[in-house]
């Protein structure tokens, strides 16, 4: 019986969840939406930071589409980046972005437009080890190589290598 | 014979154990962390005096300097481990290779191969609860997927985590490269902004071993 009663509560509050992560008007009867997780925020923020990387990508390949066969590669591991940070999130797609759609100051010149993007990939790894130790373990992997990622991105971008 | 040789992937497979469900912490989570790390150092070590063997001019010069910078590694572990009152893990007399090695493409994928699954055990020290240790396997991990990158010719999108399956490749950029560059420093040097969990000195400039 004890059993069947503690079902029950566990029921009840997983179905209450919904209500709560949509942010919807009838929570207010249940007093004020939890605080997301700090958690949460590291994992936004580095959606964030991967979405304006895939933004900078793409308007470098539309300034220098010669610049397809070396960067292409690399926009899918970004890709499959934010493919994996999203699926650390239950929310809404609807969430607005904070991101711009198209970063200004993109460079014309392949020499600069790949300084431009082995720059933009040296700062991303360089914050997401900055957040490391506000994420649990798991995320504090991901993020670390993401990291790793990037900073080999910011490698085969170098001045030393061939287009 | 060779059943009994520990396989090279033997550190990485620790490591995959440290991969943590739950914030760990104290110092036996860190231990076996940075003993599965040092596994896979002795592994490195090891492997790549196998691949240097198979190897000549630039590339040679590149897998002696990986060599010096995992011996540095090792070292490192070994006096952090030490310090934190435990017995630094014994490396094995010899291990078994992941695939033949007999020509000098096939060395060349053995060096990422090491890199992968070294990049693998400090992931295991990434999952640590205390910051700086979090951060010297952060640093340990990007510096070995650098190295796996100038080996390899290509980058992966989760260093440590995913690796591709050990083995020569087909001919890819890597093949081409005359020789990776000097990418970074080895986890040996950490950055001045994130002082590392112990004094490490920067590889040794000594003549190749390989």
């Amino acid at each position: 019986m004890v059993r069947e009663a503690t079902r029950r509560g566990v029921l009840a509050a997983v179905m209450s969840l919904p209500l709560v992560a949509t942010g919807c008007k009838g929570v207010g009867a249940l007093g004020t939406p939890p605080r997301p997780q700090p958690d949460v925020a590291v994992v936004r923020d580095a959606i964030d930071a991967e979405t304006l990387m895939i933004s900078r990508y793409n308007a470098v390949l539309a300034a220098v589409p010669a610049l397809a066969g070396s960067l292409d590669p690399l926009l899918q591991q970004h890709r499959e980046h934010l493919a994996r940070l999203r699926a650390r999130l239950i929310e809404p797609k609807e969430r607005p972005s904070t991101v711009a759609a198209s970063p200004a100051g993109v460079p014309g010149t392949p020499g600069a437009a790949r300084a431009y993007l082995r720059h933009a990939e040296q700062a991303a790894a360089q914050a997401l080890l900055g957040k490391l130790t506000a994420a649990p373990p798991s995320l504090a992997q991901l993020l670390a190589s993401i990291a790793a990622s990037e900073a080999t991105h910011a490698l085969v971008l170098g001045p030393g290598r061939a287009a | 014979m060779s059943g009994t040789l520990p396989r090279l992937a033997a550190g990485a497979a620790a490591a995959g154990a440290g991969q943590a469900t739950a914030w760990p912490g104290g110092p036996a989570a860190a231990v076996g962390a940075l003993q599965a790390a040092l596994a896979a150092e002795h592994a490195a070590v090891y492997g790549y005096g196998v691949a240097g063997a198979h190897l000549s001019g630039a590339r040679q010069r590149a897998a002696a300097r990986d060599w010096r910078i995992h011996q540095a590694s090792r070292d490192a572990l070994a006096a952090m481990i030490t310090a934190l009152g435990s017995q630094p893990v014994a490396a094995a007399a010899a291990y078994r290779l992941p695939f033949r090695v007999s020509t000098g493409r096939a060395a060349v994928m053995l060096a990422a191969f090491l890199e992968d699954r070294v990049a693998a055990a400090y992931l295991g020290v990434v999952a640590l609860s205390e910051a700086r240790l979090r951060l010297f396997g952060a640093r340990a991990l990007e510096s070995a997927a650098l190295r796996a990158t100038g080996w390899r010719g290509q980058t992966l999108a989760f260093p440590g985590l995913e690796a591709p399956a050990p083995g020569p490749v087909p001919a890819g950029p890597g093949a081409s490269q005359p020789a990776p560059s000097a990418p970074a420093p080895g986890p040996s040097t950490p950055g001045p902004s994130s002082p590392g969990p112990a004094s490490q000195s920067p590889p040794p400039t000594g003549p190749a071993g390989a």
